[in-house]
């Protein structure tokens, strides 16, 4: 098995990427992982970015 | 580790350190005067009683300021050296083992007493925690010749100074909050150090291309062939930058003890180990 690993850098490479994925897949589906993009939350300020659309219906007369 | 592990791990330490000198030492310093030369062009464009109105507005809002509290204020303006870390740690990570073997100078690192897995970890070392050294040092020298700066040119407003030293207290107590923001992000971001690396010590030439390009294709291949977006939530997790910013000592706790850390670290070794092995391979 080693040996068929380090046989070279491609199937070395190969085996890598597959345990990053295989790990990187289980580890999502286990904890059903979801970007939560646009948020903001620290000790200085919170922002979420996806509220702002909600200025979409505010109308300005120029 | 023994005593001579350590020196010798040192003096890796310092052979990265002077092979990339630009990476680590100058792209800071270059920015630093940029931004100061930026400062007194700007500053000097206000007339004298405008000037002097900024120098007492300073002086009044810091004197009566906790400097411990405002601290955190102050990661903010070394934004534009955290970004230039980031730029410079991605060329370091992606040709650094690319270099060795383009040089062979790993020949010569193998025929001496050293492991590929001490060569790799003192890489690791130095992008993660020597060049944060240097970049929070360069970003110290610029506060203390701004403040010498605005000291001098209040004095010789009859502005009262005292305000601008808590000022200088406040921004040298957000340094180490600086430090541990680009060691800790680094920490995070482990699993794209690892991605970057095993690349470098693959590639025959173009370690960057690769390393972008096998990413893409691993995301469309998700996405086309089974319809799933695992990878890209983990990618777009791990890049998200709310994640790993930390504006105040406590949130370096709350980013450092963490599941989200720890899986992440599992994953970066996983990726860092194969570059490792990698580098058994020199053509």
């Amino acid at each position: 098995m080693k040996d068929m690993i380090l046989k070279n850098r491609y199937t070395l490479l190969v085996t890598v990427l597959a345990t990053y994925i295989l790990v990187v897949v289980v580890e999502g589906a286990i904890t059903d992982r979801q970007p939560d993009w646009l948020k903001f939350d620290n000790s200085l300020f919170t922002l979420d970015v996806r509220e702002l659309r909600e200025l979409d219906g505010i109308d300005i007369d120029f | 580790m023994n005593k001579f592990q350590l020196i010798q791990f040192q003096a890796l330490l310092k052979r990265e350190v002077l092979e990339h000198k630009n990476l680590f030492i100058w792209a800071p310093v270059v920015l630093g005067m940029l931004i100061f030369v930026i400062d007194f062009l700007v500053l000097s464009a206000l007339s004298d009683s405008d000037y002097q109105r900024f120098l007492e507005a300073l002086t009044r809002f810091f004197a009566n300021g906790d400097a411990l509290t405002m601290a955190p204020a102050f990661v903010f303006p070394t934004l534009p050296f955290l970004g230039i870390f980031y730029i410079c740690a991605i060329l370091y990570l992606t040709n650094t083992l690319y270099q060795d073997r383009r040089e062979l100078s790993i020949l010569f690192w193998q025929s001496m007493p050293v492991s590929n897995l001490k060569t790799v970890l003192s890489k690791l070392v130095a992008i993660m925690v020597i060049a944060p050294i240097f970049y929070v040092a360069v970003i110290f020298a610029l506060y203390v010749v701004g403040i010498l700066w605005l000291i001098l040119s209040g004095m010789s407003y009859d502005v009262e100074v005292a305000g601008l030293g808590y000022m200088f207290l406040t921004a040298t107590l957000s340094l180490p909050i600086v430090y541990l923001f680009a060691v800790t992000s680094a920490l995070w971001l482990l699993p794209f150090i690892g991605w970057l690396l095993l690349f470098s010590a693959f590639a025959n030439r173009t370690p960057l291309l690769w390393a972008i390009g096998s990413l893409a294709l691993v995301q469309f291949l998700e996405g086309f062939i089974f319809d799933a977006n695992f990878i890209s939530n983990w990618i777009a997790t791990r890049s998200d930058i709310d994640n790993f910013l930390i504006v105040d000592y406590g949130g370096v706790f709350d980013r450092l003890f963490s599941y989200d850390m720890f899986i992440g670290i599992v994953i970066g070794s996983i990726l860092i180990g194969g570059a490792v092995f990698m580098r058994r391979f020199v053509d």
